[in-house]
């Protein structure tokens, strides 16, 4: 059997060596400690009494030591102390000893060694001293009444690395539960909308823990693709429905001149008007793939410095004549140049088409004003404002959408895709189209980032928290 | 002229090579890469027509770079589906002269490709144009018809200029917006016939003879034949 392979219990044994570690690196110097404290400790007391066996020696002389120690030895509790004397050849003289142990060497010193103690090998710590005359003296300690305090320093030892584990596997497998329990959970709402229906949301709680955010981010997302989705479907289906007008045309008037066969006159206008409707639907096409272009964002790496200033003068320009014509006046307000980084083709265009837009609904004898300036700190502003009939309040946020034509705009020319496209090129320029009552008629506003080329923003959305971040652009 | 027409869709062939016959001019054709390039190279021709999409290994670009590189200048036209901007400078650096995007119109073909062999003649030299008894004298920038001196201003005269370069051939809006304007795109209402009508006021309108004629289905024509 294979084990799940779980972030959550790779968490939990991470966490658990962790603690171990922690623990090995806490017990470490305790342990040096002790074992120092209590072996100095030891050997101080060993020393202290061999000094005062020599004491007793340099007093008393051999015999009198001799006599103090069979004195010691007969009190003694057997087997706590070890007493030997011996003369300069090791032979014993008095002590609790038989025989100079074979593993102590002869030179003075305090050592550590096994000597067999009440018939079984135990460690026995020795302070081994030569006295004047040659004399060995040998005062030594069982330690093996330490070895229970020992053993119980690693059973503790032991037994916290014990519950730590358990501890560890514990709550790693509850983590990893609780986690699961979410995972699934999203996972569920995945795959529903993996199955199509874009309307399910993750779960989400008032805590602000890291999958809750994570949950609030991908919620986001799919609020993004919904729309984006939906938005797609009603540009299809509005391009379905705008083609289809223009073909059903097309048919019929071919069917017609099938049908009939009129005189050549007839049919050469008749050919003339087929070709004007294919032309409309090749117009949609390429308002629409422009569009795409656009959006896909990837012109912005043929950015240019453009003056802005310039542009909407060629524009003021290039429009009056038909300004003219509709006896409106065109009058471009412009201070000096504008610097922007951008594409100058697109920018032409979108200036265009809301020159376009306005002359169009125009009354007479009005003005149409196209205003470029600088904006202290923040790029140039580009305005258009007319006085025709404007876009109502509720239809300004519908006007920019693709298709979309407005009440006063049935009956003109135009497929609705004007300031869509508008929108499209101030959006790559990190701007978006602003729609604004003149009182009365249309502003348009763009306000263009001199930096732009740094901002990337997405298309548009109907979140709120996104239109204020567009309300308050940030320059860097 | 004599055009080499290299495309591998048949229709958009047929359309092509009779248009270009019925206004009396000769079309070679080579439906694919490898005859295009045989053709190209080893026919003197006054313009290719190129499609950039071919069947076989090579492609338009590839064929244009190819000439360019052996030294060939014939003007060549690139008329592609594909319309991207970027696509269109691909086009321009690889060495053709002209982009026409499909669908075209006839008409705007027909009058490029006029442009491009007139522009291979060359008559760039000039500083003084004339058609009729109108004319422009581009350096002290006067126009006059007739005896009568026109005043125009500065896009009229850019206008003017252009039509006068190109006297005798059609000349089509987009022609007029993307050399006089400089626009590359489509601004939807015509604004151009309101430029030209407005033309017209200075320099036919008072004259027996009208110099600027609209071709029916195409654009525009600057002659003085009838």
């Amino acid at each position: 059997m294979r084990f799940p392979r779980s972030s959550a219990l790779t968490l939990a044994a991470g966490y658990i060596a962790l603690g171990l570690a922690a623990l090995a690196l806490f017990a470490a110097p305790l342990w040096y400690a002790w074992r120092v404290t209590i072996q100095d400790g030891r050997y101080e007391i060993l020393q202290s009494d061999a000094l005062r066996l020599t004491d007793v020696f340099r007093r008393e002389g051999a015999a009198g030591l001799v006599g103090y120690i069979d004195n010691r030895v007969g009190m003694q509790i057997a087997g706590e102390r070890l007493l030997l004397l011996t003369d300069a050849a090791m032979k014993p003289m008095a002590g609790n000893m038989a025989a100079w142990p074979q593993n102590v060497p002869p030179t003075p010193g305090p050592y550590i060694v096994k000597l067999p103690m009440s018939g079984h090998l135990e460690d026995v710590a020795l302070v081994h001293s030569t006295l004047a005359g040659g004399y060995h003296l040998l005062v030594g300690r069982d330690i093996a009444r330490y070895v229970p305090l020992q053993k119980r320093f690693w059973y503790a030892l032991a037994s916290a690395v014990g519950i730590l584990s358990v501890v560890g596997t514990l709550g790693g497998i509850l983590i990893r539960r609780a986690l699961m329990t979410r995972i699934h959970g999203i996972r569920q709402t995945v795959s529903a909308i993996i199955q199509g229906d874009l309307s399910h949301r993750l779960q989400t709680q008032r805590s602000g823990d890291e999958l809750n955010t994570l949950s609030q981010t991908i919620n986001g997302m799919l609020d993004q693709i919904e729309q984006l989705v939906q938005g797609v479907r009603n540009v299809s289906n509005s391009i379905a429905h705008d083609l289809r007008t223009p073909l059903a045309e097309l048919r019929s008037r071919l069917e017609e001149l099938a049908l009939t066969r009129p005189d050549s006159t007839h049919t050469f206008a008749q050919i003339d008007a087929a070709v004007a409707d294919v032309d409309r639907v090749i117009g949609i096409f390429n308002a629409l793939l422009r569009l795409a272009e656009i959006d896909s964002g990837l012109r912005r790496s043929g950015f240019v410095p453009v003056d802005l200033g310039e542009i909407a003068s060629a524009a003021v320009d290039f429009y009056q004549p038909a300004a003219e014509l509709r006896n409106a006046r065109l009058v471009l307000e412009s201070s000096g140049s504008a610097p922007v980084r951008g594409d100058p083709v697109l920018l032409a265009q979108a200036l265009g088409n809301l020159i376009d837009n306005s002359l169009k609904y125009a009354p007479e004898h009005s003005t149409i004003t196209v205003a470029v300036g600088k904006v202290a700190n923040q790029g140039v502003e580009i305005v258009v404002a007319d006085r025709g009939p404007g876009i109502p309040d509720a239809e300004k946020p519908k006007a920019i959408e693709r298709f979309y034509r407005g009440d006063v705009s049935r009956g003109t020319p135009g497929v609705g895709l004007g300031l869509s496209l508008v929108d499209a090129v101030a959006r790559l320029h990190g701007s978006e189209l602003k729609l604004e009552d003149n009182q009365p008629g249309l502003r348009a506003r763009m306000l263009l980032s001199q930096d732009n080329a740094k901002l990337v923003r997405p298309t548009r959305t109907a979140n709120e928290e996104e239109e204020k971040y567009h309300h308050e652009p940030v320059y860097p | 002229m004599k055009v080499l027409l290299v495309e591998d869709n048949e229709r958009v062939t047929q359309f092509v090579v009779k248009g270009l016959q019925e206004a009396g001019h000769t079309a070679d054709h080579a439906a694919n890469g490898r005859d295009g390039m045989f053709l190209a190279a080893s026919e003197p021709y006054d313009v290719i027509v190129m499609d950039r999409m071919l069947p076989g290994d090579i492609d338009g670009l590839a064929i244009i770079e190819a000439l360019r590189k052996s030294g060939k200048r014939t003007p060549i036209l690139i008329l592609s589906a594909l319309a991207e901007v970027d696509e269109r400078i691909k086009g321009l650096r690889a060495g053709g002269d002209d982009y026409l995007t499909k669908p075209f119109a006839f008409g705007e073909l027909l009058a490029r490709l006029d442009a491009l062999t007139r522009r291979a003649q060359g008559e760039n030299a000039q500083t003084r144009l004339e058609v009729a008894d109108l004319r422009v004298d581009l350096l002290t920038r006067k126009v006059t018809r007739g005896n009568r001196g026109i005043t125009l201003q500065p896009r009229e005269f850019k206008l003017l200029e252009y039509l006068m370069r190109h006297a005798d051939q059609v000349v089509t809006r987009t022609m007029l917006l993307e050399n006089v304007w400089d626009y590359h795109f489509d601004p939807q209402t015509n604004v151009v016939d309101v430029h030209i009508s407005k033309l017209r006021q200075k320099i036919d309108a008072d004259f027996e003879r009208p110099l600027l004629r609209t071709v029916r289905n195409a654009g525009y024509s600057l002659t003085s034949h009838d």
